[in-house]
């Protein structure tokens, strides 16, 4: 197993991209730490415990500073350190430029950038240099290209992308490697609502021809969590199956 | 005793004697408690009082007393000089 013995911690981990991370993390021996602000995020943790992992879950929201501390020390109280962080909270909203309210871009910002920053300051705290400790960033194409009619998402993104670049080089001498997945389209609950035609615009620019899955992404994510990138630091991979700009 | 464990985290990370960590050793006074021995010290200071301290409250502990008067704030007390 990949993770064995590995504590970590994953946000945003009640559905989606950080659902099926925290699945295959388990599945790996890592005892978890997971959070989320949904009600779904215990049964969860509950569906992972019946396969005999160790998971703790706590609900709540990382823009809260207070509940960030508690997670950290969550990890330091449940298993005495953090190995691997996996900052994947996120939001998306949508909004061509000029129809974005003011709200909107500064929840993209609190959530995806300052609470980001807040979590991996303090998460540094509880890891151990010499166990090999691995951050990975969520990010998004978005963040690396760009997308039309998501430029505030974007820019969100391109902040995870800068802060992983610069959290790598500062962190390295410490011994703690910093990545970041940037996603292209992934069949979660954000592409549901796509119409059809959409939906179908979307896989013609895909050169794998389809949408990810989120399982797809968690290896991903597993690949720059454990020790079979142990040589990699400052990354960003995108995980788009190929996307034409 | 809250105050002998605080003296034993600064003398253990800081690899200095215990006897010359005094309220007055401050941040960067010594070679040892520069960037880097800062964040292991909170590190120590946090686990041995089974705290987390906010970010402002790392930036302001700058010296032994202060860390005593922060410390104090988590609800660990420490005996009048």
């Amino acid at each position: 197993m990949q993770l064995e013995g590995r504590a970590a911690l994953i946000t945003g981990a009640s559905r989606g991209i950080g659902a099926a991370t925290a699945r295959l993390f388990a599945a790996e021996g890592a005892p978890l730490v997971i959070c989320g602000r949904s009600p779904e995020t215990e049964s969860m943790a509950a569906r992972l415990r019946a396969t005999g992992a160790r998971v703790k879950a706590m609900l709540g929201d990382v823009r809260d500073e207070g509940f960030v501390k508690q997670l950290v020390q969550a990890c330091r109280k449940e298993y005495g350190h953090l190995d691997v962080l996996v900052n994947n909270a996120g939001v998306l909203k949508a909004g061509r430029l000029g129809m974005i309210p003011t709200a909107d871009v500064r929840e993209l910002l609190e959530v995806n950038v300052v609470a980001l920053v807040q979590l991996t300051q303090y998460a540094l705290r509880v890891m151990d240099a010499a166990r090999g400790p691995a951050i990975v960033n969520v990010a998004s194409i978005a963040g690396t290209r760009g997308t039309e009619g998501l430029s505030a998402y974007s820019a969100s993104k391109g902040a995870v992308v800068a802060f992983t670049r610069a959290c790598a080089k500062e962190l390295a001498p410490k011994g703690i490697r910093v990545n970041a997945v940037a996603p292209g389209y992934v069949d979660t609950e954000m592409m549901s609502g796509l119409a059809a035609e959409d939906r179908a615009r979307i896989v013609e620019r895909i050169r794998l021809g389809r949408i990810a899955s989120p399982e797809e992404v968690a290896a991903a994510i597993l690949h720059l969590a454990s020790a079979s990138s142990r040589y990699v630091t400052g990354q960003v991979l995108e995980v788009d199956g190929g996307i034409e700009d | 005793m809250n105050d002998t464990k605080l003296r034993e985290c600064f003398s253990s990370v800081l690899g200095i004697p215990i006897d010359q960590v005094t309220d007055e050793l401050a941040y960067n006074s010594i070679k040892a408690w520069d960037s880097v021995g800062h964040m292991a010290l909170v590190a120590a200071l946090e686990s041995a009082f089974d705290i987390m301290l906010d970010t402002d409250d790392i930036l302001a502990l700058s010296s032994v007393a202060q860390a005593k008067e922060i410390l104090g704030r988590y609800g660990v007390s420490f005996d009048a000089a």
